[in-house]
């Protein structure tokens, strides 16, 4: 029961944050998948701005007439709302080690946060374009970024905030073995070691 | 990181990434993914029905003279079955516990799931300005706790499973 009370309280408290942040959020993201898209094209024509909840891709060789198209970026970034629902499930959430696991999480979800928004503009640019998609993307390059697009909206958002509360902020929290769980063998030693937790004969503490 | 931490870690990027290339070919897609989609849009669409909405489905959308939606992958529960079973895949575990827990979670995700498609619909109907919140963030982070919560107990199952094993 407080288990449930945890992810939820995780859950209202990930969500409110990522409603109330996410325009500010996305001009932060805007600004560095500019930046990284930006240094690896020539010429560098790329523009991106946030627009409330979506991403504006601006190009200089763009006719000004046109309508600049634009991304959902709600997809890409909703992921945060989960890992902190995951993050609230830890025991022992104020330790320095789990809390500086949350702040590692963080940086390394917007590290990739603007690795998915340099993959979406990158897929629009290779798929979106007719003639001038096919003039610049190679059939390899193409596939690429819309793989690489398509897998993280479809799981590679939800497997990065699990992956990185498993490892991160999980593994820090040590756990006291118990009657029914202390590993007595190989096997069960195997399942307490790759469930992530810290050394089993530390004390518990009070979550 | 522990040696089994490494080899967890190694064993779900490895079931997920091949999982996902999997369902992403387009064979795979048209005859397995999108059918199961289908069967899914009668299911909710009956049940809309035993709830007093005027719905029809025809292939992956579901309609009423108000409100219509194109049930995609994402919205079928596939993304949330393939984080689990590659889980349950990595996990050390007996193959008895991975054919059950698999085999229960995936029941217990997709009925989740089905319950998600209707809900969402009568909101599309009833409450539009909170469709896509609830269809961009609060659905889908639901059903992936979810899936991350089967796999957490069925994983205290599966380790003690292995202690009784280890003594045999």
């Amino acid at each position: 029961m407080k288990l449930a009370l945890r992810v939820l309280l995780g859950f209202v408290a990930g969500l409110a944050l990522w409603w109330s942040a996410t325009p500010a959020y996305n001009r932060l993201l805007a600004g560095m998948a500019e930046g990284a898209i930006r240094a690896f094209e020539r010429p560098r024509a790329t523009r991106l701005y946030a627009d409330d909840r979506r991403l504006v891709i601006d190009r200089a060789d763009f006719p000004s007439t046109s309508d600049r198209p634009s991304l959902p970026v709600d997809d890409l970034t909703f992921d945060v709302i989960l890992f902190l629902s995951l993050a609230a499930t830890t025991r022992g959430l104020s330790r320095d080690r789990a809390m500086k696991g949350i702040a590692l999480s963080c940086c390394v979800l917007f590290a990739l946060h603007v690795l998915a928004v340099v993959a979406n503009v990158e897929a629009f640019y290779a798929t979106r374009l007719g003639a001038w998609s096919a003039a610049h993307y190679g059939p390899v390059s193409r596939n690429l970024w819309a793989t690489a697009e398509h897998f993280w909206r479809f799981v590679g958002c939800y497997a990065a905030a699990f992956l990185l509360w498993w490892f991160l902020v999980r593994a820090t929290v040590p756990v006291a073995p118990t009657a029914s769980r202390a590993p007595s063998g190989r096997s069960s030693s195997r399942a307490a070691s790759a469930g992530g937790r810290a050394r089993a004969s530390r004390p518990r503490e009070k979550g | 990181m522990q040696p089994a931490q490494k080899r967890f870690l190694i064993r779900f990027v490895l079931a997920l990434g091949a999982f996902y290339l999997l369902v992403a070919i387009q064979p795979v897609n048209d005859h397995v993914v999108v059918p199961f989609t289908e069967f899914l849009v009668r299911i909710s669409t009956a049940l809309l029905a035993a709830i007093g909405e005027k719905t029809q489905s025809a292939g992956t959308v579901i309609q009423s003279p108000a409100f219509a939606v194109d049930v995609k992958n994402g919205c079928n529960g596939i993304e949330a079955a393939l984080l689990l079973v590659a889980a349950m895949l990595a996990f050390p575990a007996s193959p008895k516990q991975r054919a059950l827990g698999i085999a229960a979670g995936l029941a217990v995700i997709q009925g989740v799931n089905l319950f998600r498609i209707v809900s969402l619909f009568w909101l599309g109907v009833h409450y539009r300005n909170l469709f896509e919140l609830f269809h961009a963030a609060v659905w889908q982070t639901a059903l992936i706790l979810l899936a991350v919560g089967i796999f957490l107990a069925w994983s205290r199952f599966a380790g003690g499973g292995g202690r009784v094993e280890a003594r045999a």
